[in-house]
């Protein structure tokens, strides 16, 4: 039997489920918003656009410089996103910065060779080294993200059903984007070095999509997500420990966002089941 | 570009703003709404949040998202409410608004689960419930079935009733001269605005329409636009066709 609790007992368990339990609130309210406004692929484009700031940083600063120059990275490319999408309404200009900013971010990791090492904790992060102070930073960023998604909630909503009514109702649609961007933009800095790109991704996009499947409005849709994204959290921790304890060493994020690509497809099924069920019963 | 257009709407009256496509009548409606630049010497529009609704012609939202026609209706308030939650009042205004487009029963629907006649209406209640004075309906009978296009009249009557002043743009001459008082008849600068009987002559239609005007069913003069809309056929067709010569006088002067 999985044992959810012993484990959090030790202090370098309880600090990855911590931050990834705040991170269920982002997967929540700014995923939502990610899911809404189909900004998945923007979201990737800036987990890449971090990539060259956390280099430049630690050649700066060393390991201190790593956040402030993720931050700065971050921000720059959620700005430089809002213009693309502006100008072109596609998305070749986030692949673009995508590409972009990884090449440059590769680059800079190869100048020196033993910030190869680098490369894999960028995308699988280190969960289990989090320290108090890198928690209670990340915390605060996420915060921060949830709480400018929260008080902008309804202009987001309408923003992402229909611009147009946005602007005839007088929605600073300019304002909301650059909201948007840069909640997502900070979320990703805040996690990243913690939990790795890809579990990021991961927390933005599929509880969302997976709530999405089982819900037909917003808030309702906004609570489950994060509902889903934090039983998936301590679900994939506590595996992680089994996994490790049973002598198999895997990344614990990767266990963990495995975990919410399993929940989503529970709620496909799930969802499908319920539609079904309601279509047999309209037609009885 | 759109030049030279003098007109006015009083409470309580619709205006029938009537063109041919690329006429200038959705730009007017945006320089109304002050979405695009506009250099009018007098502009005097009511002012204040969601003090002008507005029915655009077309909107492209996605039919999967999560959202209630009540919800989507209540974001005709959010010019009044800025980033607050919404409260009592705003409840009773999207109720309102929601009984006079007759779509109360289906105020907890999925927005994209109803038909396109139900959505039209749907957003019609959402320009609605911002109580505002000015309203501006572009196009708001296209794609409407008999029973949502009778709503609609209904809608716009009760409107007026109260008050509020309409601007209508529409293809459709035997509507305007159903429900609008006045017409503004423009294609690029204003061709006339007066009562919408002296407007809608077969004269002043031929002109504005050219080679768009053609007679349907032998008995109503209607513009190839509308009929493009109605029955779905590609407007240069009839251009092809010379619609012009199919223009009925006795038709035009039927009112």
């Amino acid at each position: 039997m999985l044992d959810l609790v012993t484990p959090f007992q030790l202090p370098f368990m309880l600090r990855p489920l911590v931050l990834l339990l705040v991170l269920a609130v982002a997967a929540g309210t700014v995923g939502t918003v990610v899911n809404l406004r189909r900004l998945e692929f923007a979201s990737d484009g800036l987990t890449h656009a971090v990539f060259p700031g956390l280099v430049v940083g630690f050649i700066v600063a060393g390991a201190a410089g790593v956040l402030p120059g993720a931050l700065v990275a971050a921000v720059v490319a959620a700005l430089i996103l809002v213009v693309v999408a502006r100008r072109t309404g596609t998305e070749t200009g986030v692949a673009i910065v995508l590409t972009a900013c990884f090449s440059l971010g590769v680059v800079l990791v190869s100048l020196r060779s033993e910030w190869a090492g680098q490369m894999e904790s960028f995308f699988f992060g280190s969960l289990l080294t989090v320290t108090d102070a890198q928690l209670g930073i990340s915390v605060a960023i996420v915060a921060l993200a949830v709480a400018a998604v929260v008080v902008t909630w309804r202009w987001q909503v309408l923003r992402a059903f229909d611009e147009h009514a946005a602007r005839v109702a007088r929605v600073p649609v300019r304002v909301t984007d650059v909201v948007a961007n840069v909640a997502i933009a900070l979320v990703v800095v805040a996690a990243s070095a913690a939990v790795g790109t890809l579990l990021v991704l991961a927390v933005l996009i599929v509880p969302a999509a997976a709530s999405r499947a089982l819900t037909r409005r917003v808030v309702p849709g906004a609570i489950v997500a994060t509902g889903i994204a934090a039983v998936a959290s301590w679900l994939g921790m506590s595996l992680a420990f089994a996994a490790s304890s049973a002598g198999v060493q895997a990344s614990p994020s990767s266990i963990v966002a495995l975990t919410m690509l399993a929940a989503y497809l529970v709620a496909l099924a799930g969802g499908a089941l319920r539609d079904g069920a309601i279509a047999r019963r309209a037609t009885a | 570009m759109l030049s030279g257009v003098t007109f006015a709407v009083e409470p309580g009256e619709a205006v029938a703003l009537v063109g041919p496509n690329g006429a200038g009548k959705s730009t007017l409606l945006d320089g109304l709404l002050g979405l695009v630049p506009h250099d009018a010497e007098r502009f005097d529009v009511p002012t204040g949040p969601g003090a002008i609704g507005m029915l655009p012609q077309s909107t492209t939202t996605d039919a999967a998202f999560p959202i209630s026609l009540e919800q989507v209706v209540m974001q005709g308030r959010t010019a009044r409410l800025g980033l607050r939650w919404p409260g009592r009042a705003d409840r009773e205004a999207v109720a309102a608004a929601l009984d006079t487009v007759r779509l109360a029963a289906h105020r907890k629907a999925r927005f994209g689960d109803l038909s396109g006649g139900q959505q039209r209406r749907g957003l019609l209640a959402r320009a609605i419930a911002g109580e505002p004075a000015l309203l501006l309906l572009d196009e708001p009978f296209n794609g409407l079935d008999a029973s949502s296009r009778q709503s609609l009249l209904d809608a716009i009557e009760r409107l007026k009733a109260a008050g509020v002043a309409l601007v209508v743009t529409t293809h459709d001459l035997e509507l305007a001269r159903a429900v609008c008082e006045r017409t503004l008849l423009i294609d690029r600068e204003q061709i006339a605005f007066d009562v919408t009987g002296c407007v809608l002559t077969l004269e002043q239609v031929r002109k504005t329409f050219e080679h768009h005007a053609i007679e349907i069913d032998g008995h109503t003069l209607a513009t190839a636009e509308h009929h493009a809309a109605e029955h779905g056929h590609e407007h240069d067709t009839h251009r092809e066709h010379g619609a012009r010569d199919d223009v009925d006088p006795r038709a035009a002067d039927r009112r």
